[in-house]
């Protein structure tokens, strides 16, 4: 069995939005293992980024936790991050322990100062180096991401790079003080495939290189089968559906991953009609009664509109929110197309 | 293959940036012909020039050098008033974001007519209201839309306004820059069933720019490669992916993201080293080596594309 590193416990999430409250995490519970990489995949809006700043201690102002625990497994204690109060105790934490990359490396570095300073500042804050150390620490910081001659680079600014190279900058910050889990919010996004290839190799090696865990959030389901051991689908606030990649890619269970999956470009048939999501996401500011896709999903049951399903186990690794897994359920088949994702690489 | 009616050709394109005397050669002999009604898709990296040429055809950039023929007229550099303003309502472009292309300030009514305040300057507010109304309905939305605000739209609806601001000029030829990459997955089937609806129902033609192969595959009839400002091959979607010839179209098929964990995991990426190429004795010329395959290659390279090709 594989040792938990993270452990999030019945999790509720609010924002308080002019007057009103936005129940944007409801209830989650997820383990994250040591070593692995668990991708979370779902729309915007599902909740995925939310879900991951309460593990570093960002969430905005008028978010909260209402409820749940977050269990760090640290080296020699277990700590509650939904007890942490303030700056304060984040501070030795966030970096050290748990670090966040972001989609969009055109904005998140500071454009009036060197690329080696905004390391540097990681590199001082966390581990006490000075002068020539620090140097040293940063260009060795530099060339682990795979950028050439560090000593020049170190001194160029943020324009003078590429959007691959920023992204590698961005890398070295979140790995500066060797985390152990590494959170990484669609990295490659804004980036083109060829250089997403790249940035998804090096954050591959560095796990191996650093016995990294990451948590890895996007909704590119490419990137998902490229990069993930474990899968989470994430559905207005809730996960609905979890298991190793195999399993959800290849046996999904919920109707959500069907439609996700069904409405992959990669799978249409020229000349037909892409399958589509029908409808919206539900209103998060109202309480959400019984499974919260099915006023979306054209299969429903009659008792998805009434009761909130629990999670089914579909083997030991897998399980999905769905009345569907209920053995008294109607037998359901899964949309043809995605039947044949293994093997599609291939042809 | 059945003799079809090319409706935008262009021919030797260049386009330049920069001062006369330092020029950077954004577009460098450039050469396609568009057929009507189909959708040509047109893949590169960023940077590659591949939304430079899209501008050019849409008049925004200067042409350097060659010309771009629309219906057989041409219709770069100086060319006459009639004919500008025909170009200008029959070729439509479609923008990558829906959150930076639409006017934040203006309503939807305004967005989605502006076109017609210079084509149509004859219409009356009565007729102006009922032709967005149309274009409204023609993208899915409602026509009480038309009085509110860009802000007050998700990405997919926005996407769709865009879309409605083009086709409300009774376009034949369309020029779609990256539409749905800015989108997210679900919203993205949306967007490309409403595209190809609507050239199924009018017989648009799309040049759709992008740089994402997996997506071109499903949308494209034929797809063109570009790679630093040169067409490096140009092919029907499945031949393409059949049977790539040029080592930049391999690279590209290498990195295309699969949702299949297997063959993802045991993935073999390619990278393009252009030194591979011996361009320096024996120039590139761009060729066709099986009908409607072309590819760009020396003498050398050619032998040995057309061998593959007829494997």
């Amino acid at each position: 069995m594989q040792k938990q590193i993270l452990s999030v416990k019945d999790l509720d999430v609010k924002f308080n939005l002019r007057g009103r409250t936005l129940h944007a995490i409801r209830s989650l519970s997820v383990d994250v293992y040591r070593g692995e990489t668990l991708a979370i995949v779902g729309e915007s809006g599902s909740g995925k980024t939310v879900l991951n700043k309460n593990f570093i201690g960002l969430l905005d102002a008028n978010g909260f936790i209402d409820g749940g625990e977050i269990l760090y497994y640290g080296d020699h204690e277990v700590r509650d991050l939904a007890k942490f109060k303030g700056e304060k105790d984040w501070l030795g934490f966030r970096g050290r322990e748990i670090s966040m990359i972001l989609q969009d490396p055109m904005t998140s570095l500071n454009p009036l100062k060197t690329i080696g300073s905004q390391i540097a500042e990681a590199v001082r804050v966390h581990q006490k180096l000075v002068g020539d150390d620090l140097k040293v620490a940063v260009h060795e910081l530099l060339h682990e991401v795979g950028i050439e001659n560090p000593e020049k680079r170190a001194r160029q600014y943020p324009h003078e790079f590429s959007g691959g190279m920023r992204q590698r900058v961005v890398i070295a910050i979140a790995i500066a003080c060797q985390p152990k889990i590494l959170i990484c919010d669609e990295p490659t996004t804004a980036l083109d495939v060829t250089i997403q290839a790249q940035i998804l190799n090096l954050l591959k090696e560095l796990k191996k290189k650093l016995m990294l865990t990451i948590i890895f959030i996007t909704h590119d389901l490419g990137v998902v089968a490229n990069v993930a051991d474990r899968v989470a689908v994430m559905y207005a606030g809730d996960i609905v559906e979890i298991g190793t990649a195999e399993e959800v890619f290849y046996d999904p269970r919920h109707p959500y991953t069907w439609a996700l999956l069904s409405s992959l470009p990669q799978l249409g048939i020229k000349g037909e009609e892409l399958y589509s999501i029908k409808g919206t996401p539900p209103n998060l500011f109202a309480p959400i009664v019984g499974d919260a896709f099915a006023p979306r999903n054209p299969q429903a049951l009659e008792i998805d509109f009434l009761k909130e399903p629990p999670y089914f186990e579909v083997s030991p690794t897998h399980k999905a929110k769905t009345w569907l897994l209920d053995p008294r359920a109607p037998k359901v088949e899964p949309p043809e197309y995605i039947k044949n994702i293994r093997g599609m690489g291939r042809r | 293959m059945e003799e079809r009616d090319v409706i935008l050709s262009v021919r030797n394109l260049d386009v330049n940036f920069g001062s006369r005397r330092k020029p950077f050669r954004a577009v460098k002999n450039v050469s396609f012909d568009i057929y009507k009604g189909e959708t040509f898709g047109l893949v590169g990296e960023s940077g590659s020039g591949k939304t430079t040429i899209g501008r050019a055809i849409l008049r925004i950039h200067p042409v350097s050098g060659g010309e771009i023929l629309y219906k057989g007229e041409r219709i770069s550099g100086k060319i006459s008033r009639e004919l500008d303003r025909k170009v200008v309502s029959e070729i439509q472009m479609i923008f990558q974001d829906p959150m930076s292309s639409l006017n934040e300030r203006a309503k939807v009514d305004y967005i989605v007519a502006e076109g017609t305040y210079n084509t149509k300057k004859h219409l009356s507010k009565r007729e102006r209201a009922l032709l967005v109304d149309q274009a409204l309905l023609d993208v899915g939305l409602l026509p009480e839309f038309a009085s509110r605000f860009p802000h007050e739209f998700s990405g997919g609806q926005r996407q769709r306004i865009g879309v409605a601001r083009s086709l409300i000029m009774e376009p034949e030829f369309i020029v779609a820059d990256e539409p749905i990459s800015a989108l997210d997955v679900s919203i993205r089937a949306q967007v490309l069933n409403l595209l190809s609806k609507l050239q199924k129902e009018r017989g648009l033609t799309y040049l759709f720019i992008a740089h994402d192969l997996s997506v071109m595959r499903f949308i494209s009839d034929r797809i063109a490669v570009i790679s630093r400002g040169q067409l490096v091959e140009l092919a029907p979607s499945e031949e393409l992916f059949r049977a790539p010839l040029h080592p930049y179209t391999k690279a590209l098929l290498s990195v295309v993201p699969q949702p299949d964990p297997e063959s993802e995991r045991g993935k073999k990426i390619l990278v393009y080293d252009p030194s591979v190429h011996d361009y320096d004795e024996d120039p590139p010329v761009w060729e066709e080596v099986v009908p409607g395959h072309f590819v760009l290659g020396n003498q050398r390279e050619m032998e040995g594309y057309r061998m593959e090709a007829n494997r």
